[in-house]
């Protein structure tokens, strides 16, 4: 009676964007089906208060991600000290809501730099060597319903979401060889605190008018969390390349 | 200042603004308008602001004076 195909026992991750949010969220579910983390944010606070939530073997890595250069040899040297991984979720992101007359540069770089060139980095770092496990990979990246309908006012992130659309299944392609799926997971809106921030720049009907795009309602960040579990799990193993839509029935309208 | 009304007067799509314009009056006014003004506090102000602010500050002025209370 120990059937259990949702166990992650003896797998090692690494899950960005871990102190709040999504990352909390996903970071304890995983560490429940037994785990072991390296738990990735910049907001140390917020980490520490993870890493006393979780269950298994875990360890935190405090980095700026968007510091490109820095991040290869900082995971290799957690790596060194916790053991080979078998694969990340990019949970780490940024919000970038600006109608295209006040769109510029200098932030779009830095959403696509983080919520998107990361995850190609991630993905190059933890193909190596010294890094991959060589058995049961499983990259996972979040894009958002914002990649794949459109929104006024979101120029910016959209692209961001919609470009990690394209790097899944191209790496999906690639990595196949290496026993390594790639897929995405496209959320619609969960009760996060990132929700609550851009929240605060619109009147109070907001909320009702983004629950009604919802068939099943505001979604919660463990609905995210269960789709990452799904994803690592040996229950997707002939899953690759695909885009999950975990979103209440958004996109289905 | 200068600056400041350049930017106004491209985000409300007219060749310039006065300090007493209201912020409703223009044709250019609606929520998207809000949101570009939102961000641009945010990106070149270093502050948050939301549609409730802006429209309490009445006037391209009000504005001018929340962009720079924070």
């Amino acid at each position: 009676m120990n059937f259990n195909p949702i166990s992650l026992s003896k797998r090692r991750y690494l899950i960005t964007g871990a102190g709040s949010g999504l990352g909390k969220s996903t970071s304890i579910l995983l560490s429940k089906l037994g785990a072991e983390l390296i738990l990735v944010d910049i907001n140390e606070k917020g980490l520490n208060d993870t890493v006393e939530k979780c269950s298994s073997n875990v360890t935190k890595l405090i980095v700026d991600l968007t510091n490109i250069k820095e991040i290869k040899s900082q995971i290799i040297d957690s790596v060194r000290s916790f053991g080979k991984l078998n694969g990340f979720v990019h949970l780490a992101g940024r919000p970038y809501i600006s109608p295209l007359k006040s769109v510029n540069e200098k932030t779009t770089t830095e959403v696509f730099m983080l919520n998107t060139y990361v995850g190609i980095e991630l993905a190059k770092i933890c193909t190596n060597r010294k890094i991959f496990d060589g058995d049961d990979g499983s990259f996972v990246f979040v894009s958002s319903v914002y990649g794949l309908v459109g929104s006024a006012a979101n120029v910016g992130y959209a692209m961001s979401k919609a470009a990690l659309h394209g790097v899944t299944k191209s790496l999906a392609i690639e990595l196949a060889p290496k026993k390594i799926r790639v897929n995405c997971i496209a959320p619609g809106f969960v009760k996060t605190k990132m929700l609550n921030e851009i929240s605060d720049s619109f009147d109070s009907s907001y909320y009702e008018t983004l629950n009604n795009l919802h068939p099943l309602g505001l979604g919660d960040a463990n609905d995210v969390a269960n789709a990452v579990a799904f994803l690592f799990s040996d229950m997707s193993r002939w899953i690759t390349g695909s885009v999950l839509n975990v979103d209440g029935g958004f996109t289905a309208q | 200042m200068e600056n400041f009304l350049e930017q106004m007067a491209e985000l409300f799509e007219v060749d310039s603004v006065n300090l007493n314009d209201e912020i409703i009056s223009f044709d250019a006014w609606d929520s998207l308008t809000g949101l570009s003004i939102i961000a641009l506090a945010d990106d070149e102000y270093d502050i948050s602001v939301s549609i409730d602010n802006i429209l309490n500050s009445k006037t391209i002025g009000g504005l001018y004076e929340l962009f720079n209370q924070k």
